[in-house]
């Protein structure tokens, strides 16, 4: 078995080459995954990893003077990541014009808009509060009548400073906080940061703990896929389908209930271990919950198909196309959807997923009807995944063995959340986590969502923005 | 006799039914820096399982129509103004709720400088219902004590 073994002690870049690293880096298919800034008082240090299918690369360079140069160009998708740097920590990217506040909220709306001039164009403010039982977050929408030319998304009212305080604690500490930033991807985000603790500690994960946190993924995957079909059907105003994958999500929820005692599968996962143990009587009577959850689904999706006031609102509303998505670094099913075929379950030696492959809908035309499909179909492989690993019999807590001689203290988990490619960071000093970095499916695909709304009427805003259903908690952390 | 008998449950339990509640009441939701958990729990009470609004109980979409205001999450400093201005938005007499444990103050995570004042300290909270996140069970119980204890009257 291979591991993902970042290399944290090769030497920092020299900053005159950093540009160069980093496009070597990405160079023959690397995907940006993430960025992040540590602060030991004189100088930041500043982090880029880059993902080739399991493997995680970092590159490091340091800089006394706060200022490193901007890889904004060679990868729009560390955009935020280096804007949250400088809101966070202060550092400054050269290169990056005009840096606009991410994270910090200033009053004035030009220091974090994009300007926007002409005949008849006019700004919507809406949020922070919205109208229904929604996340905190607000959007500047400019537009001409009633089409959009541009969204600016203010997010991060929901920042709570996670990262900073699960630093200076225990390893348990810091699952705390990383499993409280959203509750919709606790499984995900929980399993992205074990694995990191464990690599970092030079163990991995037995392969029953594989088996038992893979469950977990899908439990999560199941609940969430059927509560995302029901926000495009809210979306688009249309109860009964709103209803139905409510009530489908309900039962998925009380599954996970019975089988982890929390509804969302709170604190089934732990660094080294997991909580789940079944019976191979309790996993088959699971398994069958799970099928019976699948069939309806199924019928459930079939009805949808046939009805003409929600299929008459998917079509071409929303698009994101496939390079657009690669730009922006889209990830997930928004990115399957767009047609780009990754899936970071297909290349997780640290679960045990087979192989499962990615979904991609036949048409993947990048819109909410796209979007909406690599749900359905990924319901399906989902119910077979987890038919398949319950079918096997007892389920076992399972954990760790050591893997490698010396702990290297730095270790990252990749793991495919129902919104897309979730990453963690842990640096460990002894006992201690030094310093850990989530960045979360929902956090790659944020700008994707402002990108495909552009052109749009704003009242399909609602509907686009469901279609991607993201987490704001999970992105502002 | 077996028909019979589910019959005669039913009228029984139709006649348990509670009849004439006081009064309906608007809720007006704010996320003041929740997990995401708690809105899932009470979108989930106002589903078909639970049905929230056959007590009386509806979600609306503007404090100026709301009796009850709900908060989630610790507050942050980043909500902390929108939280206020959604409060002086509602007409009295008013309620605030604090929905879950981290509303409540409890066990809260997060860095202290990215938190304001926990909720008790800016609003007059009346209403507590636990949990992380509580059930929608628990959010259907916390709001129809709030039904039954009535509205506090304008002095
Ligand atoms: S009480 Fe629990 S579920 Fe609710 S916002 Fe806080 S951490 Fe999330």
């Amino acid at each position: 078995m291979t591991l993902a073994v970042a290399k944290p002690t090769a030497a920092d870049v020299p900053l005159p080459l950093w540009r160069k690293a980093v496009a070597a880096a990405l160079d023959g298919g690397g995907r940006f995954a993430g960025a992040y800034a540590t602060d030991d008082g004189d100088e930041l240090r500043w982090r880029v990893l880059v993902a080739h299918g399991a493997l995680v690369r970092s590159l490091a360079c340091r800089s006394a003077a706060r200022r490193v140069p901007s890889v904004v160009d060679l990868a729009p998708a560390a955009g935020w990541d280096e804007r949250e740097a400088h809101d966070l920590h202060g550092l400054g990217f050269d290169g990056h014009e005009p840096l606009r506040p991410l994270v910090d909220h200033p009053a004035d709306p030009s220091a974090w808009t994009v300007p926007m001039t002409g005949e008849g164009v006019h700004d919507v403010a809406v949020g922070p509060i919205h109208a229904g039982v929604i996340e905190s977050g607000h959007f500047r929408f400019h537009l001409v009548g009633e089409r959009i030319l541009a969204l600016d998304a203010r997010l991060f009212h929901k920042h709570r400073g996670l990262e900073r305080a699960a630093q200076g604690g225990d390893a348990d500490h810091g699952l705390a906080h990383v499993g409280r930033a959203c509750a919709a991807c606790h499984v995900a985000s929980s399993v992205a940061y074990a694995q990191a603790v464990e690599l970092a500690q030079g163990r991995r994960p037995s392969d029953d703990l594989r088996v038992a946190r893979t469950l977990l993924l899908e439990l999560e995957r199941l609940y969430n896929h059927l509560n995302d079909v029901s926000a495009v059907c809210a979306g688009v105003g249309f109860a009964p389908g709103a209803m139905a994958f409510a009530a489908l999500k309900e039962r998925a929820q009380r599954l996970n209930a019975r089988l982890t005692g929390h509804r969302f599968l709170f604190g089934s996962v732990a660094v080294g271990g997991s909580t789940l143990a079944l019976s191979g009587g309790a996993a088959r009577t699971a398994g069958e919950a799970v099928r019976s959850i699948g069939d309806d689904a199924a019928k459930a999706w079939r009805s949808l198909m046939f009805a003409r006031s929600v299929q008459a609102r998917l079509d071409g509303v929303g698009v994101l196309t496939r390079d657009d998505a690669v730009r922006l670094g889209a990830v997930g099913p928004a990115a399957r959807a767009s047609g780009v075929r990754e899936d970071v379950r297909t290349t997780s030696p640290r679960l045990a997923y087979g192989d499962l492959a990615a979904a991609v809908p036949e048409a993947p035309a990048g819109d909410v009807r796209a979007r909406l499909q690599v749900r359905a179909l990924e319901l399906e492989s989902t119910c077979a995944v987890l038919g398949e690993l319950l079918a096997s019999g007892e389920i076992a807590p399972g954990g760790v063995v050591t893997a490698a001689r010396d702990a290297p203290n730095f270790g990252t988990g990749l793991v495919e959340s129902p919104r897309g490619a979730t990453l963690c960071a842990v640096e460990l000093d002894g006992d201690r986590v030094a310093r850990v970095h989530l960045r979360t499916g929902s956090y790659a695909n944020w700008p994707a969502v402002a990108h495909a709304a552009a052109g749009n009427l704003l009242p399909d805003f609602p509907l686009i923005n469901k279609s991607f259903e993201l987490c704001y908690a999970c992105a502002d952390r | 006799m077996h028909v019979l008998l589910r019959q005669l449950n039913r009228v029984r339990r139709d006649a348990r039914l509670p009849r004439g509640r006081p009064a309906s009441l608007a809720v007006r939701h704010v996320d003041a820096g929740s997990c995401n958990g708690c809105e899932h729990e009470l979108q989930a009470a106002a589903s078909p399982f639970y049905d929230l609004q056959r007590f009386g109980i509806g979600i609306v979409a503007s404090p100026r129509h709301a009796d009850i205001l709900l908060v989630t999450g610790p507050v942050t400093t980043r909500m902390r103004e929108a939280l206020l201005a959604a409060y002086a938005a509602m007409p009295e007499p008013r309620l605030v709720a604090a929905l879950g444990d981290c509303a409540m103050g409890c066990n809260v995570l997060g860095d202290p400088a990215a938190l304001a004042e926990p909720l008790e300290e800016l609003l007059p909270v009346a209403v507590r219902i636990p949990g992380c996140p509580p059930t929608p069970d628990a959010i259907a119980e916390g709001l129809l004590g709030a039904l039954d204890g009535g509205l506090p009257r304008v002095a």
